[in-house]
């Protein structure tokens, strides 16, 4: 097992490298650079040199790039070029409000999708599941701004009944975040765009249930609970539901993973001061530092928790060997 | 072998027409660029009409979006490579005096590098430019001015489109719309506007909404249009822009020219820093002189680039001695510059001499100014909240400036229904929609005003036809600038053909847009064959004798 672990970590490393490496040179791939943001008609040559010589980008891509890994290393993301703070800071702020939508969401999208898909899946052929299942998919299958502008539409530009955006009532002030979370206008703004990401995201853990759910329904330790007379709700939530979980707690670990980078629609949409919003800001304006530092820590992210999930997997099932040598 | 003779002898002999005209080569297919339909959905629909219009001269046109990075960085850097595109000017309340687009647009010293991004080389042109800078004689700068609009009508280097609306929308039973102040080619979202303004019932909070996040506020960087609203109310400036578009004394006493090289200025007394310091004669010459320092406030340094040098001339008053005369001073520099503290930025003009930063990228905690609001807190991707400084000599009638920031722009309609913003000051999404939103909910009341900007194609002289006057003049004869304003900005917008808006009446030349030679499509046909190309059914071709020699865009 430590050996397991101890190989997990090196790819880990590994693959932060990588991404770091093709981050930082992909930014500088892109045409143009962050001068652009500036143009105007008083705008000279000089004013470029100088500004490109500000941020650092003078130099040739060598000695840029030797000068990021050996701020990296120390720990430093370097300064977004255009907002004037550390990259540090401005992840610090918005990784928490992403960390609440996703948990938030994720765990209620999976909370739902593992009740609904083992009734389904118990409740085969009947007409619940008829109609449920082109649901889910539908659900599943619309574009998550498309759920987003309806929510928007019809919760709070015709009902009232939530915020149009942001994480705060305008002009209020948080001391520091654990005051937010404690503030119902917070929960009060998370609750629309959770509820677009839960409706997005619960489809995966619903039709994977079931389907693991009509396998166990099948195996003989069912049928001797139904000769034992267990009640079905005993048999479904105790017995079946229990074993089928593997897959979709291992699904829940890797989408959580995936949605710190993933909420990048429903941030924007809603004006949800996360990760993702800071990202599409980021590389629609040639911020490399904050772009390639809120890529690092999106990374960062899923990969340790692809390693999580392994390593979890191999600790719950003696039968997953995850690679090592026998 | 033969055949190959054949060819080559017939391919040297001009082109010979079905009624055995002889023609120069087709010209090559041409590509408009533009920004994408999502993000400019107007300049995408006014370049598809554009090409479609232009079709009908025989030419092949395409429309090409592009992200804006990328516009950007082709338009802007790389010059030889691209035939025409849409671009913009935005309306600021500096652009009142029309130097800055006058000069910088058009003269020859700005093609390599500078905003002349059409490459039109006119030594006429430059002369005039330069003569309005250094007429100090507003009648004979209005002559010259109405002058150079003429020779460009006459040139045409661009295809103008229209000057926009400004559309904006306030929630009138929160407002007192009497004490709202329209700036002439800005309209009621302006500086006046947020100090003035008056409160009708207990919300004394004006909400504001910006659909692009601002870039990092310090009275050394400009922010974009946005957080220029901001930074306009936290630092005083000697001169504002007042609402009929002259520059007024403001955190100056009074601002006098004995000389045209000389602006003897007199500091209003009894100012205060935010932070609680009174304002000196000191940060004044300070801050005239920081931008100037080095190369640590890049944006700033061009609008102190004609100071030759600041004396202090009593307890409250200074000496400006210009390297040349300058009409447009007031409105281009001392409207411009914002006071700040020397006694929190020459510390860090110091420090930064030894570190590659500039002073654009420093932002304070608590950034101190001296203006009628002080910042509260900012973070730029959420919100800015800014409070009256009620110890301000013009202090504002509100309790606090806000600013929402949030991209959606649909969801800002709903904001603005739901009263979660107050004022609706910048919105780019289709105006009827705002229209209906305003006829369904009582309480809402929209305000248009023509703005100073304008929208056009670039033609690039660097590239043939564009280099001839008389193509030029064709692709802007067959532009139908009404249906433009119409369609494709929703008549929010006025035909233009000027760079100087009709809100500006002082320096436009009225009935501009109805002088663009030719003027129909039978007229730009005329002006093509009279300068010598030639229709070949439904293809132009150049005149005899020219070969297409420019690659296709790619």
């Amino acid at each position: 097992m430590l050996r397991l672990a101890a190989g997990r970590l090196g790819h880990l490393v590994l693959v932060l490298w990588v991404v770091t490496t093709l981050t930082f040179v992909l930014f500088r791939l892109m045409p143009g650079d962050p001068t652009l943001n500036f143009l105007s008609p008083s705008f000279s040559q000089e004013t470029r040199a100088a500004l490109l010589k500000g941020f650092g980008l003078d130099r040739s891509l060598w000695e840029q790039y030797l000068i990021y890994m050996g701020n990296l290393l120390r720990g430093e993301l370097g300064q977004s070029f255009l907002q004037g703070k550390s990259v540090a800071a401005l992840l610090g702020e918005a990784l928490p409000n992403t960390v609440i939508l996703t948990l938030v969401s994720l765990t209620a999208a999976y909370a739902f999708g593992i009740v609904a898909g083992a009734f389904l899946a118990f409740r085969r052929g009947g007409v619940v599941e008829a109609l449920a299942i082109p649901t889910t998919l539908a659900t599943r299958a619309a574009p998550e701004f498309w759920l987003g502008m309806l929510l928007l539409a019809g919760l709070a530009f015709q009902a009232g009944w939530f915020p149009t955006g942001g994480a705060l009532s305008p002009g209020k002030e948080m001391g520091s975040f654990s005051e937010s979370l404690i503030s119902a206008d917070y929960w009060w703004h998370l609750a629309l765009p959770a509820l677009t990401l839960m409706l997005f995201l619960q489809g995966l853990p619903l039709l994977l249930m079931r389907a693991t759910m009509l396998e166990v329904l099948n195996d003989e330790f069912i049928v001797m609970a139904r000769m034992k007379g267990l009640s079905r709700w005993s048999i479904v939530m105790r017995h079946a539901a229990r074993n089928a979980l593997l897959p979709v707690v291992t699904a829940f670990a890797l989408g959580l993973g995936a949605s710190i980078g993933g909420n990048v629609v429903v941030e924007t949409v809603f004006a949800w001061p996360g990760i993702g919003r800071l990202l599409v800001q980021a590389v629609q304006s040639a911020d490399y530092p904050l772009a390639q530092g809120a890529f690092l820590l999106i990374a960062a992210v899923l990969v340790v928790m692809n390693t999580v999930a392994d390593l979890a997997y191999a600790a719950l099932d003696p039968r997953v060997s995850v690679g090592a040598k026998r | 072998m033969k055949r190959w003779l054949v060819a080559a002898g017939l391919s040297a002999i001009p082109f010979l027409s079905a009624n055995a005209q002889p023609a120069g080569d087709a010209v090559r297919p041409l590509v408009i660029l533009t920004q994408p339909q999502a993000a400019s959905p107007q300049d995408y629909q006014a370049a598809e009409m554009t090409a479609e219009a232009w079709k009908a001269l025989g030419l092949k046109v395409t429309v090409r979006p592009l992200p804006g990075q990328q516009f950007n960085q082709i338009v802007w850097y790389e010059r030889q490579r691209w035939d025409t595109t849409t671009w913009q000017m935005v309306g600021r309340p500096e652009r009142s005096d029309p130097d800055e687009l006058t000069y910088n647009l058009f003269v020859s010293a700005n093609i390599a590098n500078g905003y002349n991004l059409v490459g039109l080389n006119s030594p006429d042109y430059d002369k005039l430019a330069q003569a309005q800078r250094e007429e100090l004689d507003l009648p004979k700068r209005q002559a010259l001015i109405r002058q150079a609009q003429e020779l460009i009508n006459q040139q045409q280097p661009y295809g103008f489109m229209v000057h926009p609306k400004n559309l904006v929308a306030f929630n009138q039973t929160v407002w007192d719309e009497s004490s709202m102040q329209v700036q002439a080619g800005i309209g009621i979202r302006n500086f006046w506007t947020w100090t003035n303004l008056k409160p009708k019932g207990t919300q004394k909070d004006v909400i504001v909404n910006s659909v692009a996040p601002p870039t990092n506020l310090s009275p050394f960087n400009i922010p974009g249009a946005q957080g220029s609203w901001a930074t306009e109310l936290v630092w005083d400036r000697l001169m504002r822009i007042g609402p009929d578009g002259l520059p007024r004394p403001w955190a100056a006493e009074s601002v006098t020219r004995p000389t045209a090289t000389t602006v003897d200025v007199v500091l209003r007394s009894g100012m205060k820093w935010h932070d609680g310091l009174p304002v000196t004669i000191e940060d004044a010459v300070f801050s005239l002189e920081a931008p100037g320092f080095g190369d640590k406030a890049p944006m700033y340094r061009p609008f102190v680039g004609n100071i030759a040098k600041v004396d202090i001339t009593g307890p409250m008053s200074l000496r400006i001695t210009l390297k040349r005369p300058d009409a447009a001073f007031l409105v281009s520099s001392l409207s411009k510059l914002n006071l700040a503290p020397k006694h929190i930025w020459a510390p860090i003009f110091e420090d930064l001499k030894n570190k590659p930063e500039t002073a654009e990228s420093i932002m304070e905690k608590v950034p101190v100014g001296s203006g009628p609001f002080k910042f509260v807190s900012v973070k730029l991707t959420e919100q800015i909240v800014l409070e009256a400084n009620k110890d301000h000599w013009a202090k504002p009638n509100v309790d606090r400036w806000i600013m929402r920031i949030a991209p959606n722009v649909e969801a800002t309609l709903g904001a603005l229904k739901s009263g979660e913003i107050n004022f609706l000051t910048d919105y780019t999404g289709d105006p009827d929609l705002l229209t209906q939103l305003a006829k369904s909910t009582p309480t809402i009341k929209v305000a248009d005003s023509l703005d100073i900007g304008f929208r056009f194609i670039a033609y690039n002289e660097r590239r043939p036809p564009f280099n001839d006057v008389a193509f030029r003049r064709a692709l802007s004869a067959v532009m139908d600038r009404e249906a433009l304003a119409a369609d494709a900005y929703g008549g929010a917008a006025v035909p233009a053909n000027s760079w100087i808006s009709p809100a500006l009446a002082f320096w436009a030349d009225p009935g501009i847009d109805k002088r663009v030679p030719g003027g129909s499509l039978a007229a730009a046909k005329k002006i093509l064959t009279d300068a010598g190309y030639v229709f070949v059914g439904n293809e132009l071709h150049y005149p005899v004798g020219v070969k297409e020699t420019t690659p296709v865009y790619n």
